[in-house]
């Protein structure tokens, strides 16, 4: 009965089988996006921008200037913020053994570019579906981020290739899609036709994370100033070579105001629409908040994390000391070199002995809010935990500060230990927070950083993968910096003494005269409000100064100690415990091209000078 | 047992017999290049130092467009790789400070192959003198220029102190050395006779020590290279 059973079975399945295979399987792939799919809803074409706003090339949290895997930019499961390009530049010092970012990570985004022109490409044909409005808007969108590309490309190679539309393989031939690189010059300027043309599709609002009219002004304010600097000072601090002689590199000096126009042109058209935040009447709270707050005024494009979307980031575990978080590590801390931009700090007596402390947080009245809210000194808190930062505790301290720094370590008195179980007369030696003499997951410095940090989280939910503050890619603070310094360059200090006390106003600082609006003074106001935003690092490079600043630099830290006959505190300005060299090679002015483009296109030759 | 052992030996025979097989359809590179670095003003030695002067190697014969390599000099100014693969290559100079290269030498290069080169240095120093009081060094030299006419900026002068004869940039004690840098940052022509005479003074030599010394003065080309002085020894009592 059994065997019956199993024979029906076996052949009504088998029957089954026949049968339905007889059907044609000629169906479409379900599998597959068609174009139709995609570009005749709003859905369709919002998933395929997501994609490339989410490559967009942001320096945000994650962001890894020397790469990994090949990659800089959104890497898979990054959580070591602190290879940061702040921390090679002298904003702070990190793990970085030096000029470790010179070369770049050979980014090379023309696949991002094909998708942006396949998009402008084909939307036109699906107007009547998607009405002109929308079309438009979308359009604009897709230029401003093919400009954004080709920003990142210009401010790393110089001149690339401009591609413009779809290339097609192998309907085109090899030999046509070998294209030839294009001068800096005429990149910096198509990258200023694609952001007028999104600046004139694009509506003036946008949802969180998506670019309007504005994000474009924007980028051209950064973008322009950049071009403008690179003719103007590139031509006198420049490496010589055949890419240069050709223009592949290299703007005309002459060249350089109308870039200049442009950025203040740019950014004067956010003017009214963008303002800086001022919420909180406690300057030093705004300032922090002005980086946490969704609903800040000043953000112009911003970037979301999410713990569901698996996107959060963690900052907030790598950028403060562990006895503060939940778990993670910090590697990177600000320099004093970047703290005595705001102002020197009052520790030494004009006898030149060190100034006495009865608590490290007396150090901390009179100086800029916004110093205080974007690096902890020691004797802040957070979370409710001090930074007691010390490095060590003297017995006894006679002389002045200058004399002791200048001491060979084996003849100075002082107590310093590797962790905070060492005791000197019950004492501990350092604090929870640092200084240590090994290792680095604890200040080398004195500071920790402060931008960004989000002061309100829980410390159980300051873990790895777990912060989702915003990054900002475009704030009103940096379109008022572009203007000011373009004004500058330009000679039109009026306009620029305006923006900048716009800025020294919201930070607490006491305004600026005209005397003041100097090329010097309104770096050094940019390097202060811009630190730790991946600003610096281009900065200096463009001002053609990296191989100035970084002319085998050493770093400075603000030593804390302890001196114990006294009861009191003292602070030194010492080099930061790990001593470190920091050099640029003019040739890092520009990246070289990557070996692997090189070898599949000959004519992206001649490589950039001396590579 | 037997069984198993004799399959075995016979896979490892297998293994063994087939590890034989050629596979690499190129010679070993067994073409060298070598030479020296003289420099045109004195007819000697061009005085080099780690991460300076390096011998640029194109090799033309492979591609239109080939990627360079590198053989740094020595620092008695020679150069040599014998690991070179036979062909013609483009060859230059780069990297130290003297007058750019711009016509580079193209030849084939097989077993044995040498070319010196003939460098104009920027800087060339002259009558270095030393002067031993106690534990403290005084250095002193004149800094003359073969070809002025756009000559880069003069940076700075500093000693470079080691206990081996490898002494220059890279090799060098940073307190007897980068500390005691002098800042120029003068063009030539704004350079009066007296800013040409350099002194540098190292104080507090340890005692009892043997040091090597030279100077070297940099200029801002592209590679802020400096020329340097001939090593002299130093005997601090």
């Amino acid at each position: 009965m059994k065997k019956i059973n199993k024979l029906i079975i076996a052949l009504s399945i088998g029957l089954g089988v026949s049968i339905s295979s007889c059907q044609k399987l000629d169906i479409a792939p379900v599998n597959v996006l068609t174009d139709d799919i995609i570009f005749s809803s709003e859905s369709g074409i919002n998933s395929y921008l997501a994609d490339i706003y989410r490559q967009a090339p942001m320096e945000d949290f994650t962001y890894r200037p020397e790469g990994r895997d090949g990659k800089g930019f959104n890497i898979h499961h990054e959580w070591e913020h602190f290879w940061r390009s702040g921390a090679v530049t002298g904003e702070m010092v990190g793990p970085y053994g030096g000029m470790d970012i010179g070369g770049g990570f050979g980014y090379w985004p023309y696949d991002k570019i094909r998708s942006i022109n396949y998009m402008i490409q084909t939307l036109p044909l699906y107007t009547s579906k998607l009405t002109e409005a929308k079309v438009n808007q979308l359009t604009g969108e897709a230029y401003f981020l093919r400009a954004f590309f080709y920003f990142a490309l210009a401010k790393r190679y110089g001149g690339v290739p401009i591609v413009k539309t779809v290339q097609n393989y192998p309907e085109q031939t090899i030999e046509e899609l070998q294209v030839h690189r294009d001068k800096e010059e005429d990149l910096w300027n198509f990258i200023g036709e694609d952001l007028d043309l999104a600046y004139s599709l694009m509506p003036e609002t946008s949802v969180s994370g998506k670019a309007n009219k504005y994000v474009a002004a924007a980028l051209k304010s950064r973008a322009m100033l950049y071009a403008g600097t690179i003719a103007k000072y590139g031509s006198v601090n420049f490496v010589d070579g055949d890419a240069r002689s050709a223009g592949y590199v290299g703007i005309p000096a002459d060249k350089a105001n109308g870039f200049f126009t442009k950025a203040v042109d740019a950014a004067k058209l956010l003017e009214g629409h963008y303002s800086l935040y001022n919420k909180n009447a406690n300057k030093e709270l705004n300032y922090a908040d002005a980086f946490l707050d969704n609903s800040s005024p000043e953000n112009i494009l911003v970037r979301d994390y999410s713990i569901s979307g698996r996107t959060a980031h963690s900052w907030d575990a790598v950028y403060s000391p562990r006895p503060m978080t939940g778990d993670g590590l910090s590697r990177a801390y600000p320099t004093l070199d970047l703290v005595e931009r705001f102002s020197m700090l009052p520790i030494t007596n004009a006898d030149g002995t060190p100034r006495r402390f009865n608590n490290l947080s007396d150090l901390l009245p009179g100086l800029e809010p916004r110093l205080l809210a974007t690096v902890y000194f020691p004797g802040a808190t957070l979370r409710g935990l001090p930074f007691d930062t010390q490095r060590g505790i003297y017995p006894s301290f006679n002389g002045t500060a200058a004399a002791e720094v200048a001491k060979l370590p084996t003849e100075r008195s002082y107590r310093l230990a590797g962790g905070t179980d060492a005791l000197y007369e019950g004492k501990r030696i350092i604090g929870i927070t640092g200084i240590r003499t090994a290792g680095d997951d604890y200040t080398r410095t004195g500071f920790y950083v402060r931008k960004y940090i989000d002061y309100k989280r829980p410390q159980n939910e300051c873990i790895l993968f777990n912060s989702t503050t915003h990054w900002i890619e475009f704030r009103y603070a940096e379109v008022l910096l572009n203007r000011a310094e373009a004004d500058i360059e330009l000679n039109n200090s009026a306009d620029a003494l305006t923006c900048l006390n716009l800025i020294r106003s919201r930070a607490g600082a006491p305004a600026f005269n005209a005397v003041d609006v100097t090329v010097n003074g309104v770096r050094n106001e940019r390097c202060k409000e811009l630190a730790f935003e991946n600003h610096y690092w281009w900065d200096l490079r463009r001002w053609r100064t990296a191989d100035v600043v970084l002319d085998n630099a050493r770093f400075k830290g603000l030593m804390p100690y302890y001196v114990s006959n006294e009861n009191k505190f003292i602070f030194l300005s010492e080099p930061e415990t790990f001593g470190r060299n920091y050099n640029f090679d003019k040739k890092y002015y520009y990246e070289p091209i990557p070996g692997g483009e090189l070898g599949k296109n000959p004519n992206l030759y001649p490589n950039n000078p001396n590579y | 047992m037997k069984k198993l052992i004799s399959r075995i030996l016979l896979g490892v025979g297998i293994l063994a017999s087939s590890a034989c097989t050629k596979i690499d359809n190129f010679k070993a590179p067994d073409a060298s290049f070598e030479g020296r670095l003289i420099d045109v003003s004195t007819g000697g030695s061009f005085q080099t130092s780690t991460g300076s002067v390096r011998i640029k190697l194109e090799q033309i014969s492979w591609s239109e467009t080939p990627s360079p390599q590198e053989i740094p000099s020595k620092m008695d100014g020679t150069y040599k790789d014998s690991k070179l693969f036979k062909g013609k290559y483009r060859i230059t100079p780069i990297g130290g400070a003297f007058w750019p290269v711009y016509e580079p030498v193209e030849m084939d290069i097989s077993s044995g192959s040498n070319h010196d080169f003939e460098l104009t240095p920027y800087l060339v120093i002259k009558n270095l003198t030393q002067v031993l009081t106690g534990t403290s060094l005084k250095l002193k030299f004149n800094i003359e220029s073969p070809v002025e006419a756009g000559l880069p900026k003069i940076l700075d002068a500093q000693p470079y102190v080691n206990t081996t004869r490898l002494v220059g940039a890279g090799a060098s004690i940073r307190e007897y050395s980068e500390t005691k840098k002098v800042d120029i940052n003068k063009n030539w022509a704004d350079m009066t006779a007296a800013d040409k005479t350099i002194e540098l003074t190292i104080p507090d030599l340890l005692p009892g020590r043997s040091f090597f010394v030279r100077v070297g003065v940099r200029l801002d080309d592209s590679y802020k290279s400096s020329n340097f002085s001939e090593i002299i020894e130093v005997k601090v009592p």
